[in-house]
C-alpha cells in the first residue's frame, strides 16, 4: 500500500491532505524563493494520530517534515519532494496555566501571542517575541530557540522554556525539564530545526507584566556615535528591556511606511525602552538620558501610545523596505557589538560592489543584525547574487567572533555559511547527535547541519593550525 | 599547563578522572592549573574563563565593573568554573554562550562562542552543563553576565517535580557518551 493511502486509511477524513492544490499551501515557509510539495500534508487533532503517522512514516521509510504556522525564514519547513509534512497547528489548547508558580501548559500548535493573552488576566505574559508572534506557534518557537526584541534583558526561548514533551522517531514520549539530572537534553532541543523529534507539549514561564514601559528615541548624525551610545548605556549597569538600531534607509523606509516620527536626516537611530515601577522607570531615564546628550535627536514616549508609535517603525520595517523593492533578504547575523561601525561599514561596501541596496536593522542590544538586501527576483542572476552577498555578510559575522544565525535557523539557507563556522571535526559531532535520535534520518534530513562532503566542495574547509583536516582525504 | 598538553595526556590515556583537586598523576587529570580570564568584555556583557578559575576570582573580576555571574554556586573560594559547570544548574546554563572543549579522541572542539544569540548548529554548550566530567575536558567557557543590581533581582526559580530519568533518556545519555568519548578515556 502507497503512504497516501495508509494515511488516508488510518487518520480522519480531513486530516490528510494530497494533491497538487491541497499541498500547495504547505509548499514553503517565510523564505518563500524555495518551493517543494511534499507527498502528503498530514494535520493531526491528537497526539495519538502524531504516534499513528509517525509509526507509518518510519514503516515506509519516509522523511517527516514537521511545521507549525511556517513562518521560519531559513526554509526549515521547506518540504522533501518525498517527505510528509507534518502540520501541528491544529493542536492549539491551552492545557493549564499556573498563576502562583507562573508557568502554562500548551501545546505546540497554540500561537505565541496567544500565551500572553491568555495569561493577561493573572497579569502575567510570555516574554519571548518574535516579531511573527501574531502567527507562529510555540512548537516552532523551541524548534528554532527564536528570540524577538526583548532577548537582552528576558532571554530567548530556552531561557524561557520548563518543560517540554517530545516523541522521538520510535514513537517513544520524553519529558524533559529544566530541572533534570545530567546533561542537558532540554537545550539541545531548543533550535534543534525539527531534526531530533516532535515536540507535543510546551511548559512554558510566565512573567509579571512590568507595570510600566517607556521608549527612548535618539538619533544620530553617524553611525560611529550611535554605536558608542548602545556601549554606554550597557556600560552605566541598565539592561534594557529592547535596545534596537536602525541605519539611515531602513529610517526612511520606516518612516516613509509607518509614520513614526523618526527623523528622516539622521544617520542612524536607537529605541531604547526601560520598564519596571514607576521608581525603577524613572532611575533608568535619569542614567540614560545624559549618556544620550549628543543625539541629534532625543525623545522619551510620553504616553503608551507614543511608544507604541516609535516601536510601529521599528516593527514594520520589514514591510517597509518590501515597499521599495519586489524582493527582500533578510539576514540574521551576530557579532560582538565593539564591531558593529566595522562590520556596517564593510556591509556598506559589499553592496557597492554587488549593486544591491541594503537597510539594516538590528537587535542592537545583543548584537543581532538584521541586513535586508533589496533584490528583484524576476532579473536574472539577481537572487544568486544576493545570496553571495548574503553568505559573504555572514562570512564577515563569522570572521569578527559572531554566528551565522541568531535567531532565525539554518534551515536550508543557512548551510553552506555553517561551513564556515564549524570545523569539520565539529560538524561530525553535530551529524552524530542527529544519528543517535534519529538513526534513519526521517526527520527533516538534509536541514541545518551541512554534509562535510557539502563543505568539501565549497572550499571553506577550517585550516586548523595551518593544517587541513584528514590532510590524507583527496580534495576536490 | 596548556591545551595541547592535555590533549596529548587524553590521547595517550586510557582511563583518565578530571579534577580540580590538586592530584595530578597517571589517572588524574587535573585541571585547576588551567585558569585565568581569558577575555573580559563588561560592555558586551561577556567574559571567557579557563575551566580552572574559581568561581570567586571570576566574581572579583566582575565586580570591579559593576557586574557578577548570574548563577550562584556555594563556597565560590574553593569551586571552579569547570567544576561548577560539569555539576551544572538550570541558572548555569541559562548564562552559557560558548565552551572550549578536548574530546575523548583529544580533538579540540567549540561550540557557540562570545555573542548572544547563536542558534547555528546544535547547542552543545548547553548540553554538555551536568556532564560531570564524563564526555569531554571543558578547557573554557563563555558566560554573560550582568550588572550586580540585576543579579540581585534574579528570583531562585522553583523546582518542578522532574519525573525519573525514562529508559529512552538513559539511552540518548549513553549514546551521547560514545558519541564525545568513543573509548570510554573519562570516568
Amino acid at each position: 500500500m502507497l503512504i497516501t493511502q495508509e494515511l488516508s486509511r488510518v487518520l480522519p477524513k480531513k486530516t490528510v491532505l494530497v494533491g497538487d492544490e491541497m499541498t500547495r499551501p504547505f509548499e514553503c515557509d517565510a523564505l518563500s524563493v524555495y518551493r517543494q510539495k511534499p507527498l502528503a500534508v498530514v494535520l493531526p487533532d491528537t497526539i495519538a494520530q502524531i504516534k499513528q503517522i509517525i509509526a507509518i512514516c518510519k514503516k515506509h521509510n519516509t522523511p517527516i517534515v514537521t511545521r507549525g504556522a511556517g513562518t521560519g525564514l531559513a526554509g526549515g519547513a521547506l518540504p522533501l519532494k518525498n517527505s510528509v509534512v507534518l502540520g501541528l497547528s491544529k493542536l492549539t489548547k491551552v492545557k493549564s496555566i499556573n498563576p502562583q508558580e507562573r508557568y502554562a501548559v500548551v501545546e505546540p500548535g497554540v500561537r505565541n501571542i496567544v500565551i500572553s493573552e491568555v495569561a493577561d488576566q493573572y497579569n502575567l505574559y510570555y516574554a519571548p517575541d518574535p516579531s511573527s508572534q501574531i502567527a507562529c506557534t510555540i512548537g516552532g518557537n523551541v524548534a528554532e530557540n527564536s528570540g524577538g526584541v526583548h532577548c537582552l534583558k528576558y532571554g530567548l526561548t530556552v531561557h524561557n522554556i520548563i518543560a517540554i514533551k517530545m516523541l522521538t522517531i520510535d514513537g517513544e514520549e520524553v519529558t524533559l525539564t529544566r530541572h533534570d539530572e545530567g546533561l542537558g537534553l532540554l537545550a539541545l532541543m531548543n533550535g534543534s530545526e525539527g531534526l531530533l523529534g516532535i515536540i507535543t507539549e510546551v511548559t512554558v514561564k510566565l512573567l509579571p507584566k512590568p507595570e510600566s514601559a517607556r521608549v527612548i528615541l535618539a538619533a544620530f548624525d553617524n553611525v560611529t556615535d550611535c554605536a558608542n551610545a548602545i556601549t554606554k548605556i550597557i556600560t552605566a549597569g541598565i539592561i534594557p528591556a529592547g535596545l534596537e538600531m536602525m541605519d539611515k534607509f531602513a529610517i526612511e523606509a520606516a518612516e516613509d511606511f509607518a509614520h513614526a516620527g523618526y527623523p528622516k536626516e539622521a544617520q542612524a537611530l536607537i529605541l531604547c525602552e526601560l520598564d519596571g515601577d514607576n521608581t525603577q522607570l524613572q532611575q533608568q531615564l535619569d542614567t540614560v538620558l545624559p549618556l544620550l546628550a549628543n543625539a541629534s535627536t532625543l525623545r522619551v514616549s510620553q504616553s503608551e501610545q507614543e511608544r507604541l508609535t516609535f516601536w510601529k517603525g521599528r516593527k514594520s520595517a520589514f514591510p517597509a523596505v518590501g515597499r521599495l523593492s519586489p524582493d527582500y533578504y533578510c539576514m540574521d547575523g551576530t557579532i560582538p557589538r565593539r564591531y558593529l561601525a566595522e562590520v556596517l561599514e564593510k556591509i556598506t561596501a559589499l553592496s557597492q560592489h554587488y549593486g544591491l541596496r541594503v537597510a539594516n536593522v538590528f537587535h542592537a542590544g545583543d548584537g543581532n543584525l538584521h541586513p535586508l538586501i533589496l533584490y528583484d527576483a524576476n532579473k536574472k542572476g539577481e537572487l544568486e547574487k544576493t545570496e553571495k552577498f548574503g553568505t559573504e555578510i555572514l562570512k564577515l559575522c563569522v570572521d569578527v567572533g559572531g554566528s551565522i544565525t541568531g535567531e532565525h535557523g539554518v534551515g536550508i539557507e543557512k548551510l553552506d555559511a555553517m561551513c564556515h563556522q564549524f570545523h569539520p571535526d565539529e560538524l561530525e559531532i553535530l551529524h552524530q547527535i542527529k544519528a543517535l535520535f534519529d538513526p534513519h534520518n526521517l526527520l527533516n534530513p538534509g536541514k541545518a547541519v551541512p554534509t562535510l562532503h557539502r563543505c568539501a566542495e565549497l572550499g571553506a574547509m577550517h585550516v586548523h593550525n595551518g593544517e587541513l583536516p584528514h590532510p590524507h582525504l583527496e580534495r576536490f | 599547563m596548556d591545551i595541547e598538553e592535555i590533549q596529548q595526556r587524553i590521547k595517550q590515556a586510557e582511563k583518565l578522572h578530571i579534577t580540580e583537586k590538586s592530584h595530578n598523576d597517571e589517572a588524574r587529570l587535573d585541571m585547576s592549573g588551567y585558569a585565568g580570564v581569558i577575555e573580559y568584555y563588561p560592555e558586551e556583557l561577556v567574559i571567557t574563563v579557563k575551566a580552572g578559575t574559581t568561581i570567586a576570582t571570576i566574581e572579583h573580576v566582575l565586580a570591579q565593573q559593576g557586574q557578577a555571574l548570574t548563577f550562584s554556586v556555594e563556597n565560590s573560594n574553593a569551586i571552579t568554573i569547570g567544576c561548577a559547570y560539569a555539576v551544572g544548574s538550570p541558572e548555569l546554563s541559562d548564562a552559557v554562550l560558548g565552551i572550549k572543549i578536548i574530546d575523548g579522541q583529544g580533538r579540540l572542539l567549540r561550540f557557540g562562542g562570545q555573542v548572544m544569540k547563536n542558534v547555528a548548529g546544535y547547542d552543545v554548550a548547553r548540553l554538555l552543563v551536568g556532564s560531570r566530567g564524563k564526555l569531554a575536558v571543558i578547557c573554557e567557557v563563555s558566560f554573560k553576565v550582568l550588572p550586580l543590581a540585576y543579579c540581585q533581582q534574579q528570583n531562585r526559580e522553583k523546582i518542578l517535580n522532574t519525573p525519573n530519568k525514562s529508559a529512552t533518556v538513559i539511552k540518548i545519555e549513553q549514546g551521547l557518551k560514545t558519541i564525545f568519548d568513543p573509548k570510554g578515556v573519562f570516568i
